[in-house]
């Protein structure tokens, strides 16, 4: 695997991590965890790396990902950003734009402005 | 906030505007109380709208039975079944590999045909074959999880008594909770819902009436007396009823926007009276609404002829509008509805009800009945509507009773109606009990009805006649 496909997985697994617990916040761990499956299951025929994601109760992990040996830089740039795309518009429909808006802008700035 | 429309007549309105999405919604209720037709309605309306369904049965034999039996519904549509609407069966795979796979098996079929509704008929069916409440709770939890995440409006039908529902766990994941039943009144087998929770929105509370007919289901709101003060403008014109002495009683007419009490005996002319008033507005190019329990539009027109007056280019021309409503389909909670309604629809600037004792008749609830009243009487208040309300006296002779229930509190005006004897005859008497802002006439008057018309005669001369 390329360096710079190991970090984005590394940069994109802390964000996604923060979005993890944020979410659980509001939404509980099982809710959570199924709003990750259903943007799984979503993006999975397109992209087939995201079935990686290892997705449980204490929380979100990319480390199966870092052993995949067949993901480009782009693809995988492009699937993160548009599982997290997905993740928040589905969370916005559940806990209100407000709120939703509220955990994006959280995470921009733990994650340096990179959703 | 995002809502799902049901469509159903007057349901929507009473939810300000629909289900909100993607809630979980019980509809309980007693077997036959019209659950499952008022889910499948709904979603047969969504339907049409594009709107995608998951009905899961948990019997399979039901299925079959169910669409036949919706097959007589307008509302039933063959070609969106399989499309927009698709049936599934929960409870063999609930029965034979239990609650996990089950929500399994629920999970696939959302991931197969992302439905915007998912049904569950019924939920208390699925509650049988949990052995303990932990374990149903356990699934209703993640049942609730997985419908939310899948952005899933949902309703969950359940054969549910009344007492049962604060008391079981699946009311507290719920949303909203429909409650359907039945009560024998004087007459009709009837049907109430009542909303008992709906997180997210407002809705008016209290016993819905619905229907079931060919049509669906139509709900005909509660009615309910405004709590807050009524304000509304008072306006200083007239409405004559076009007979001199009777308009001069009364200082030049009915106040506008009044609401006038006509009481007396059967046979004394209240309806005449009512209906000249119409006439008189009617020739002065006011819309007129007759509200009719006792006599037929034809019937009554025969009567105006009889009198001289010809009423047929006003009905033809829609000046003067005459609602027949037989006494013996009477249903206090859907006609006081539609007559509100009317009334908001349409200019009217006159407006009679005939009588309003049919009305108390039909109902066996009389705070209800004065409820009704109450509640048209704002409407008309607030519209500006010059309204006559006639009542039946029973006794032929006295005018101390003007209506029973306390009815003409209600009212700005009383005129009463009634006979004197008369050595060997009997003469009929008039008089202005009250009238909101005129200084009235406070004599009784003779008058007579005659081909001519009414015509006010002189005072009652000798009060002894009266007991």
């Amino acid at each position: 695997m390329e360096e710079a496909a190991k970090d984005i997985i590394v940069r994109y697994e802390t964000l996604l991590k923060e979005m993890w617990s944020e979410s659980a916040k509001y939404l509980g761990t099982l809710s959570t965890n199924l709003l990750v499956e259903r943007v799984v299951w979503e993006l999975s025929q397109e992209y087939p790396a995201v079935r990686l994601l290892k997705y449980g109760p204490e929380g979100i992990s990319c480390a199966p990902m870092q052993v995949n040996e067949e993901k480009s830089f782009n693809d995988l740039e492009e699937m993160f950003m548009r599982f997290v795309t997905r993740y928040v518009s589905i969370l916005a429909k559940l806990l209100g734009h407000e709120r939703a808006e509220e955990i994006r802008k959280k995470i921009i700035t733990e994650f340096g402005g990179a959703c | 906030m995002v809502r799902l429309v049901t469509g159903i007549k007057n349901l929507d309105h009473i939810l300000e505007g629909g289900i909100p999405a993607y809630s979980i919604n019980i509809v309980s209720g007693a077997p036959g109380s019209g659950k499952t037709i008022l889910v499948q309605n709904i979603i047969f309306n969504c339907a049409r709208q594009g709107v995608k369904t998951l009905y899961l049965t948990t019997i399979s034999e039901s299925q079959f039975k169910m669409v036949r039996n919706l097959e007589k519904f307008r509302f039933f549509q063959d070609e969106l079944l399989g499309d927009k609407i698709v049936y599934d069966d929960l409870g063999m795979i609930l029965r034979t590999q239990g609650a996990s796979q089950a929500l399994q098996y629920l999970g696939d079929l959302v991931k197969k045909y992302l439905p915007n509704i998912v049904v569950i008929d019924s939920i208390k069916v699925i509650r049988d074959l949990f052995p303990d409440e932990k374990n149903f709770r356990m699934f209703l939890f993640d049942l609730a999880a997985t419908l939310s995440v899948w952005e899933i409006t949902s309703f969950l039908i359940g054969e549910y008594e009344e007492q049962e529902l604060t008391r079981l766990s699946e009311f507290a994941i719920a949303d909203g909770i429909f409650h359907l039943y039945g009560q024998e009144e004087k007459r009709f087998q009837k049907r109430y819902m009542r909303i008992l929770k709906m997180r997210g929105t407002n809705y008016q509370q209290g016993e819905h009436l619905f229907q079931i007919s060919s049509n669906g289901i139509e709900v005909y709101p509660r009615m309910k007396p405004e709590g807050e003060e009524l304000h509304y403008e008072i306006k200083h014109g007239r409405k004559k009823f076009g007979i001199p002495g009777l308009d001069e009683m009364l200082g030049g007419g009915l106040r506008e926007g009044t609401i006038t009490l006509v009481s007396g005996a059967t046979g004394s002319g209240k309806t005449l009276l009512a209906l000249k008033f119409l006439i008189e507005g009617a020739s002065r190019g006011e819309q007129g609404v007759f509200v009719s329990f006792e006599e037929s539009a034809r019937q009554l027109q025969n009567t105006a002829s009889q009198l001289g007056w010809d009423i047929s280019n006003f009905l033809h021309s829609g000046q003067l509008d005459i609602r027949f409503i037989s006494p013996v389909e009477l249903d206090v909670d859907k006609h006081a509805f539609e007559i509100m309604e009317m009334i908001k629809e349409k200019s009217v600037e006159r407006f009679v009800i005939d009588s309003i004792s049919s009305f108390e008749n039909s109902v066996s609830d009389l705070k209800k009945y004065k409820d009704y009243l109450w509640a048209i009487g704002q409407v008309l208040r607030k519209q500006h509507v010059t309204a006559i309300f006639t009542s039946v006296n029973e006794n032929l002779f006295s005018s101390l009773v003007v209506s029973k229930s306390q009815i003409s509190l209600i009212a700005d005006n009383i005129i009463f109606l009634r006979y004197v004897e008369d050595r060997a005859g009997i003469r009929k008497v008039l008089g202005v009990l009250k009238a909101r802002g005129s200084n009235h006439d406070k004599d009784l008057r003779e008058y007579e009805i005659t081909s001519s018309g009414i015509n006010i005669l002189g005072k009652l001369d000798k009060p002894d006649m009266l007991r």
